[in-house]
C-alpha cells in the first residue's frame, strides 16, 4: 500500500554511478618499445639509429636506407609491485593491502623497407599502452576497483624520405585498437545490518578488436656536424570510440527481500550495452645524439598532452540511470631521458640510461585504479650481432616516488602508495 | 535504590577551572539533544550512544573517563527495528525497555544530550532519578541523564539551586566542551508537519536570548574551548522526504494522495506533486487513510496539520511547501544567530546544515567509492526512526568535528577509522536474516508515537494563532 516510487528512485540514486571513471589511462603508458633503446634510458629520439625509431623518432629511418630491409621484433616483459598503506578516515590507519602479481609483455614489431636510396617505407606495430591493475577481491579498495586493463595495440604504415644526407623527415598514420577491462564491486548500505554490504559486481569490458580510432605522426631527423644528430616527433592523440557490455553479477546478502528490491533496479544477470570515449593522448619528444668513436651519448625530452583530458562518460545505452561521468583535472607530463652506449667490438655493445617521468595524475586522484607518481628509471643493456641478425636486450628499474592522496582522494580512499617496476625485455633484428 | 548525591560536583561549582594553555581532554563534556545522546532508531541504546560523534569525539582524542548515561539493549524506549524491507515495517522491537547501566555514577555525566531537549530545557530542564526508579517518570530522559534535581551550594548551606544541564556541565569543571542544541527547537516542526511559533517552533527572538545566555554562561565559568553546530535542514531528513504524496498505479500513473486541506480549514482535496508525506502517515495509509476510494482506500483524508483532541495532541502527516518555506527560513535565521554569537565568543562553528545541504543536494558522502546518502533505510546515514543518525552518521560527522576541532585549536586527533564503523563484523556477507519478515506493513503507530514522546510539543499553547510568516 505504502507508495514505492519514490523510495525506489532514492534507490537507484544510491548505486547510481556504476560506471567508474576512464580518466585513469595516464599511468599504464609504455614508453618501452625497443630494448635497446629502453637500455639506453629511451633517450632515442635524437639517435634513432634502428627498427626501433619508427616509434622514438620514424624520420630515423631515412638514414636506415643502406642496410636492406630490416625487421624487428620484440616483446618486453613488465613486472610491477605496488603496496598501499591507508589512512583514517578510510580505509583506516595501520590499513595494509598490495596488487597482485601480474606480468605484462607488450610485443613490438618494425619493418624497414628501403625503397631507393631516398624512401623508406614503414611498418610499426607497438602496444603504447598495456598495464593494468588488480587488487584481492576483498580489499577496501573494491568498490573503486578490483581490477582494470587498459590496451592501445597500435599499427602504424609510414614513409621515410631523406631530403638529403643531412635530414631526413616522415609521416605516418596511426591506427589504434583499444582494449578495456574494468571490474568493481557495487556497495550498499544493507538496511537489516545498517552495514556496509557487497550487493554485487560490475565488470565493464570491450569484447572484440573492432573499437579503434586514428591518428597521425610526423617527425624530422637530423644530422649535424662534429657527431651531432637531432630529432623531433610529434604523435597525434587517438581518440577511440568504444562499444562495451556491462555485466552485472548480484551477491546475495542473505536478505531476500532487499536482494529482490536491489535486484530490480540493476540489471543483474544481463549484459548492458555502453559506449565510452578513451582519448590517448598526444606525445611530442625532441632530442639530440652525439656520437664519438665508441661512444654515443644521447637525451631528449617529451610530454604528453594530458591536461586535455577532464572528463569521460560511459553510457548504459539501455540503462541511462546507471551511467556516470567524473572529472579530474590531470596535467601535462614531462620526461627526461639520459642514455649512453658504448660499442666495445663490432659484436658487443652496452648501453646505460637514466630516467625522469612525471605523473600527470593529481594526489586527488590517485585510487586503487590507478595510483600513480614522478618515476625515476635506471637502466642497462647490451647488443650482439652476429652477421645479418642482432640482439638487443634491456632491463629497466623504475623507482615509484612514494606518494600519498594525503586526505584529498576524491573517492575519499586515503593513503600512501609504494610503487615499483621492473622491465626486461629482448628484441631481435632481422637484415635482408 | 537510594537518591544519587552528586557530591564531587558540587565543589567544582564554585568558580571556574584552571586556564588550560592548550587544549586538553582530560574533561570532555557535550551538551545537546538526542543526536547528541546518541539516540537512534527512537531510543538510547548502549550501542549507538558508544558510537554516538561526542563518544567518537571522545574515543579519537583520547578523552579520560568519558561517562555516558548507558542503557542496555533493546534500549529506552526499545529501538525501533526494521522488521521488513519490503513491504517496508518498522516497529519497535521490545515490550521491555533496557535498563540503565551507568546510573550510579557519582558526578555528572560527561555527554549531558538529553533527547527531546530545546535550548530551554538545557537550560532550565531538570531531572531527578528518584522518578525514573519509582517509575513514575514524565520525562524519563531527563530522569535518567541529569538526576539531581537540585545541588546543595554551598554544601551543608541548605542553600539549593537547580542542577539542568547546562548547570551540570559546568560542575565538571571542562576542559573542552562541544554544544550542538536547537534541532527541537525547530523539529517539532517537521515531525507534527505544522510549523507553529510557540508550539513546535521556539519563536526566534526567545530561541536567540537563550542561545547566548547559554554561551555566556558557559565562556564565563568555564575556561573550556568549545565548538558549536548548527542546525540541519529538518525537512530534508527521510522522515520527511521519503514518501510521495501519490500512489503510482500501473497503467493509471500518479493518483494524488487526499489531504485534510491547506490552509488549515480549507476543504479536503489532492495533495499537490511537491508536498511532502512524513513517515508518519504510513501506518494510516495502510489504513487506506488518504487514498482515494476507487483506489480501493477509505477516502478519508490525511490529517495535514496538527490538531488537539480531547486535550491530546494529533500530528499532522502532511507539509506543505509554504510550510517549509517557514520551516527553513526559521532554520536560516537560528544559524545565523548561532553563526554570530559564537563569533562574538570566538566559538568555531561546526556548519552541520551547510554539511547535510551537500549531501542531500546531490554530493553524497563518498567513502572508498561508496555512497552514502540521506536516503531512508540504504543511504547509511540516517536510523529506522528517520530523523537520527545511526552510528555511520555519527561517524561523518565526527570526522567533520574532528577535522575542524584539529584545524582551529592545532590539535593532532586522530582521525574515525570509518572502515571500522562500516564494516563491524565484516561488510560482506552479513548472513541470514536476523528475524522472521514482514508483520503487517509500514512505519507502524507505534514506531511514530515513539519518535513524537521524544519531541516536545507545549500543548496549553496549541490554539495559538498559526505562524506561516518567515521572521
Amino acid at each position: 500500500m505504502i507508495a514505492m516510487s519514490r523510495r525506489q528512485i532514492f534507490l537507484a540514486a544510491a548505486v547510481v554511478v556504476l560506471a567508474p571513471t576512464l580518466t585513469w589511462g595516464a599511468g599504464f603508458a609504455l614508453f618501452e618499445h625497443g630494448n635497446r633503446a629502453m637500455a639506453m634510458g629511451g633517450a632515442f629520439t635524437g639517435l634513432a639509429d634502428d627498427p626501433s625509431a619508427l616509434y622514438w623518432n620514424p624520420a630515423g629511418t631515412a638514414f636506415q636506407l643502406d642496410e636492406g630491409v630490416k625487421v624487428m621484433a620484440g616483446v618486453t616483459f613488465i613486472t610491477a609491485t605496488q603496496d598501499f598503506y591507508g589512512d583514517s578516515p578510510y580505509p583506516g590507519d595501520g590499513y595494509e593491502a598490495s596488487q597482485e602479481d601480474q606480468v605484462f609483455f607488450p610485443p613490438h614489431f618494425y619493418v624497414v623497407y628501403p625503397l631507393g636510396d631516398r624512401i623508406a617505407l614503414n611498418f610499426a606495430m607497438m602496444t603504447p599502452f598495456g598495464l593494468g591493475t588488480w587488487w584481492d577481491e576483498g580489499h577496501a579498495g573494491r568498490f573503486i576497483s578490483k581490477r582494470a586493463d587498459l590496451k592501445l595495440y597500435n599499427m602504424s604504415p609510414g614513409i621515410a624520405f631523406k631530403v638529403n644526407d643531412n635530414v631526413g623527415v616522415a609521416v605516418g598514420l596511426d591506427y589504434g585498437i583499444g582494449q578495456v577491462d574494468l571490474t568493481r564491486n557495487i556497495g550498499l548500505v544493507n538496511p537489516y545490518t545498517q552495514q556496509l554490504a557487497d550487493i554485487g559486481q560490475v565488470h565493464i569490458h570491450s569484447d572484440d578488436l573492432s573499437n579503434d580510432g586514428f591518428g597521425w605522426n610526423a617527425s624530422i631527423h637530423a644530422k649535424l656536424a662534429h657527431g651531432f644528430s637531432v630529432g623531433a616527433t610529434y604523435r597525434s592523440a587517438i581518440e577511440v570510440d568504444f562499444e562495451g557490455v556491462g555485466s552485472f553479477t548480484q551477491y546475495p546478502t542473505g536478505y531476500p527481500d532487499f536482494d529482490a528490491v536491489v535486484g530490480s533496479i540493476i540489471p543483474f544477470g544481463q549484459k548492458a550495452n555502453l559506449t565510452s570515449r578513451i582519448e590517448f593522448p598526444e606525445y611530442w619528444t625532441v632530442g639530440v645524439a652525439w656520437t664519438h668513436e665508441q661512444w654515443t651519448v644521447s637525451g631528449s625530452y617529451g610530454a604528453q598532452g594530458w591536461s586535455s583530458f577532464q572528463s569521460l562518460p560511459i553510457n548504459f545505452t539501455e540503462h541511462p540511470e546507471l551511467s556516470g561521468e567524473e572529472e579530474f583535472n590531470y596535467e601535462d607530463v614531462d620526461q627526461y631521458r639520459l642514455g649512453a652506449e658504448y660499442r666495445a667490438s663490432d659484436t658487443w655493445a652496452f648501453q646505460g640510461g637514466l630516467l625522469f617521468d612525471n605523473t600527470p595524475q593529481p594526489k586527488s586522484a590517485m585510487s586503487p585504479l590507478l595510483g600513480d607518481g614522478d618515476r625515476t628509471g635506471i637502466s642497462v643493456g647490451f647488443s650482439w650481432s652476429h652477421g645479418a641478425m642482432q640482439t638487443d636486450v634491456g632491463y629497466l628499474y623504475l623507482m615509484f616516488d612514494e606518494r600519498g592522496t594525503d586526505g584529498t582522494s576524491l573517492s575519499n580512499y586515503n593513503g600512501r602508495y609504494e610503487t615499483q617496476a621492473n622491465l626486461l625485455g629482448a628484441s631481435l633484428t632481422l637484415r635482408f | 535504590m537510594k537518591k544519587i548525591v552528586i557530591a564531587a560536583a558540587v565543589v567544582a561549582l564554585v568558580g571556574a577551572g584552571t586556564a588550560a594553555a592548550q587544549v586538553s581532554f582530560a574533561r570532555y563534556v557535550a551538551l545537546g539533544d538526542s543526536i547528541t545522546a546518541g539516540v537512534a532508531s527512537g531510543g538510547l541504546m548502549q550501542f549507538y550512544q558508544e558510537r554516538s560523534y561526542p563518544g567518537m569525539l571522545a574515543q579519537y582524542a583520547q578523552a579520560n573517563d568519558f561517562q555516558q548515561p548507558l542503557v542496555s539493549a533493546p534500549g529506552l524506549p526499545p529501538l525501533l527495528e526494521l522488521q521488513s524491507f519490503y513491504p517496508p515495517a518498522i516497529a519497535p522491537s521490545s515490550n521491555t525497555p533496557g535498563q540503565p547501566v551507568n546510573l550510579a555514577l557519582a558526578r555528572p555525566y560527561n555527554n549531558l544530550g538529553v533527547p527531546g531537549f530545546t535550548i530551554y530545557d538545557m537550560l532550565n530542564t531538570v531531572g531527578d532519578v528518584n522518578n525514573l526508579i519509582a517509575g513514575t517518570s514524565t520525562e524519563p530522559e531527563a530522569d535518567l541523564i541529569l538526576r539531581t534535581p537540585a545541588v546543595e551550594v554551598p554544601p551543608g548551606s541548605g542553600n539549593y539551586v537547580p542542577f539542568p544541564a547546562i548547570t551540570q556541565a559546568i560542575a565538571l569543571d571542562p576542559t573542552f566542551l562541544t554544544m550542538w542544541i536547537g534541532n527541537n527547537d525547530i523539529l517539532g516542526a517537521a515531525a507534527y508537519a505544522t510549523p507553529i511559533d510557540g508550539v513546535t517552533m521556539t519563536p526566534l527572538a526567545a530561541f536567540e536570548a537563550m542561545y547566548a545566555a547559554a554561551l555566556t554562561t558557559l565562556t564565563s565559568q568555564t575556561t573550556a574551548p568549545m565548538v558549536v553546530m548548527t542546525i540541519p535542514d529538518v525537512t530534508a531528513i527521510p522522515f520527511v522526504t521519503t514518501l510521495a504524496p501519490y500512489l503510482d498505479v500501473p497503467g493509471v500513473g500518479r493518483v494524488p494522495l487526499i489531504g485534510s486541506g491547506f490552509p488549515p480549514g480549507s476543504p479536503p482535496g489532492p495533495l499537490p506533486e511537491d508536498a511532502y508525506v512524513t513517515l508518519g502517515a504510513s501506518s494510516l495509509l495502510a489504513q487506506g487513510i488518504g487514498i482515494p476510494l476507487e483506489l480501493g482506500g477509505t477516502g478519508i483524508p490525511l490529517p495535514e496539520d496538527l490538531t488537539v483532541v480531547q486535550a491530546q495532541a494529533v500530528p499532522g502527516v502532511v507539509l506543505r511547501q509554504e510550510e517549509v518555506q517557514v520551516i527553513n527560513a526559521r532554520i536560516a535565521a537560528m544559524n545565523n544567530a548561532i553563526r554570530s554569537l559564537a563569533n562574538a565568543h570566538g566559538i568555531p562553528v561546526l556548519d552541520v546544515n551547510a554539511f547535510f545541504d551537500r549531501i542531500v543536494s546531490g554530493h553524497p558522502y563518498v567513502v572508498g567509492g561508496v555512497d552514502l546518502t540521506a536516503d531512508f533505510l540504504v543511504g547509511g546515514i540516517f536510523s529506522y526512526d528517520g530523523v537520527h543518525p545511526q552510528n555511520i552518521g555519527h561517524g561523518i560527522i565526527a570526522v567533520e568535528l574532528i577535522d575542524l576541532v584539529n584545524d582551529y585549536y592545532g590539535t593532532n586527533i586522530p582521525q574515525v577509522n570509518l572502515d571500522e564503523v562500516l564494516c563491524m563484523g565484516g561488510c560482506s556477507n552479513p548472513g541470514p536474516p536476523a528475524f522472521a519478515l514482514s508483520k503487517e506493513a509500514v512505519y507502524t503507530e507505534e514506531a511514530f508515537a515513539q519518535l513524537l514522546d521524544l519531541f516536545p510539543v507545549r500543548l496549553p499553547q496549541v490554539h495559538s494563532t498559526r505562524n506561516t510568516s518567515t521572521d
